[in-house]
């Protein structure tokens, strides 16, 4: 039963081939492979992470795209609104000041208007009594008898200033 | 259309596998004169068994010669190579013994006549077999190992590919869980373990010249494969391992007077690596066992009961061994698993450093 008897020679060999076996494998092989698939698996688990990162970043981003869309036009018509705010205000105030410039040229026109009426009265009242004057005097002058021819002197006289006027 | 091709091939081959034992006997028998017995214990150790030569397919004198090394008696040492031993022939005081204590081994003849063994440091038919898994097991493992010196991190391909499933099988599901930050330090050792014993599981599988050699169904090889996992365990083991041994926190009685768990702790140390070395021998030089007597059949029944039943047989026999093949190579894997895993597991055993419960 040769089977069941060790070998002696085949056990020196066997261990010499493991043991330089071995020395070779472990000291360029195994570290590095097991290195190599560590590092492999960190970077698959890492890029896995940043594919969910960037999936979330994404499905992040569109909401927030959506946020600023909105809140673009909420501000757009927020200046739509201002915009015509102001310009219905400044027409407000355009108008305004129109009104005002228009009460004041008025009122400026009232003024000379009243102005000149006075002056007119008042040159009215000395020519007037200058008229008078001058009636009266023809009228002491001629010395007329009767209150009507008197009465009908002063009426022409009177018509002559109107008509001079 | 194609199942009838396949069973027409099939019981083609099935026929001329028949008639080819049929015409075999026919030929022993006309040339041979007498039947000579089959002796299946013969042929299944001399097919198990190591030897000077490596033998060459269909054909049974010719062998591929092997250097025979041995100190003689004085001291001195030989080497030649095995073609000179051949068919019982002297060489240099040396022959191959034929029956005795020593046969099918090289004895040196004494000038009395008496046979000696010397030192045999031969490269017999297995240590070629382990030199060659050796260099399989380097090329190999340095092809996954250029893969990442040249292509950086990129996952392998084809061959390359399929070997990095196996290291990470063995080194991240198996050798890391258990040992945890340990797998580093004692992973090249259990991966290199795991390789060989495959390679050397599978090359044993195959009948012609690369493979053939029964290595792992050898008693010396799995003998220095647990001895290794045995200096690993014990030289490497903790002052904790040493102290669970010899002081085991048991009740007193259990360990005073009569050192009753001494010495069952110090008889496990031993029966670890022993019943390492026996599974791995037992499954393998199984398999090949019971593959070469389902070959046997068909001679034995062709002995017994003539050479047609042998005939008949060689279908069932073939598929029998096939079979019985293909669920060797099922066991080599599981074996050399089995092998890694109960290493990691008893070199971790003597690595604990506080008594967790």
């Amino acid at each position: 039963m040769e089977l069941f008897k060790p070998e002696f020679g085949l056990a020196f060999w066997m261990f010499i081939a493991f043991l330089c076996l071995f020395g070779i494998l472990a000291k360029w092989a195994w570290p590095f492979i097991i290195k190599s698939m560590e590092e492999r698996a960190d970077l698959i688990d890492k890029g896995v992470a940043y594919a969910q990162e960037a999936q979330s970043k994404l499905d992040n981003a569109k909401a927030e795209a959506d946020k600023l869309i909105a809140e673009a036009r909420n501000e757009q018509a927020d200046i739509l609104r201002e915009a015509a705010k102001m310009r219905n205000e400044l027409i407000e105030k355009a108008r305004g000041e129109a009104a005002e410039e228009a009460k004041k040229v008025s009122q400026a026109a009232q003024v000379s208007l009243e102005q000149a009426r006075k002056e007119a009265e008042k040159q009215l009242r000395t020519e007037v009594g200058d008229l008078a004057l001058q009636i009266a005097e023809k009228v002491i002058r001629k010395n007329i008898a009767s209150d009507d021819a008197q009465r009908a002197l002063v009426d022409k006289y009177l018509s002559e200033v109107e008509t001079k006027n | 259309m194609k199942k009838a091709i396949t069973a027409i091939i099939a019981v083609v081959i099935i026929a001329l596998m028949a008639l080819g034992y049929a015409d075999a006997a026919a030929h022993r028998s006309h040339s041979g004169g007498a039947e000579t017995e089959v002796d299946p214990q013969e042929i299944i150790f001399e097919h198990l068994g190591d030897a000077y030569g490596w033998e060459v397919p269909f054909n049974h004198s010719q062998r591929i010669p092997l250097p025979v090394i041995v100190r003689a008696q004085d001291g001195s040492w030989h080497a030649f190579l095995s073609s000179r031993l051949a068919d019982g022939a002297q060489y240099d005081g040396f022959q191959i013994a034929e029956g005795g204590d020593y046969n099918n081994k090289v004895v040196q003849i004494l000038p009395d006549g008496s046979q000696y063994r010397p030192i045999d440091l031969s490269i017999t038919k297995n240590v070629a077999g382990i030199f060659i898994a050796a260099l399989l097991v380097l090329l190999m493992v340095f092809k996954v190992r250029n893969w990442y010196k040249k292509n950086g991190l990129k996952a392998p391909r084809r061959f390359t590919a399929a070997l990095e499933l196996v290291v990470d099988f063995v080194y991240t599901d198996t050798i890391r869980p258990i040992m945890g930050k340990e797998a580093p330090k004692y992973g090249p050792y259990l991966l290199t373990a795991f390789f060989f014993i495959l390679t050397m599981n599978l090359l044993g599988l195959i009948v012609i010249f690369p493979g053939g050699a029964n290595l792992t169904g050898n008693l010396a090889v799995t003998a220095v494969l647990a001895l290794l996992t045995f200096l690993v365990t014990n030289l490497t083991g903790t002052k904790h391992y040493w102290k669970e041994m010899l002081w085991p926190e048991v009740p007193t009685a259990l360990k005073c007077p009569v050192p009753l768990m001494q010495v069952i702790e110090i008889f496990g140390i031993f029966t670890k690596p022993i019943a390492l070395m026996i599974r791995l021998f037992a499954n393998m030089m199984g398999g090949h066992m019971v593959v070469i007597v389902f070959m046997l059949l068909i001679f034995i029944f062709g002995s017994m009961f003539g050479t047609a039943v042998g005939g008949a047989m060689t279908p069932l026999s073939v598929a029998l061994s096939l079979f019985m093949l293909l669920l060797d190579t099922l066991v080599s894997f599981i074996q050399a698993y089995v092998f890694t895993i109960l290493s990691t597991m008893f070199i971790s055993m003597a690595h604990v450093h506080a008594h967790h419960e």
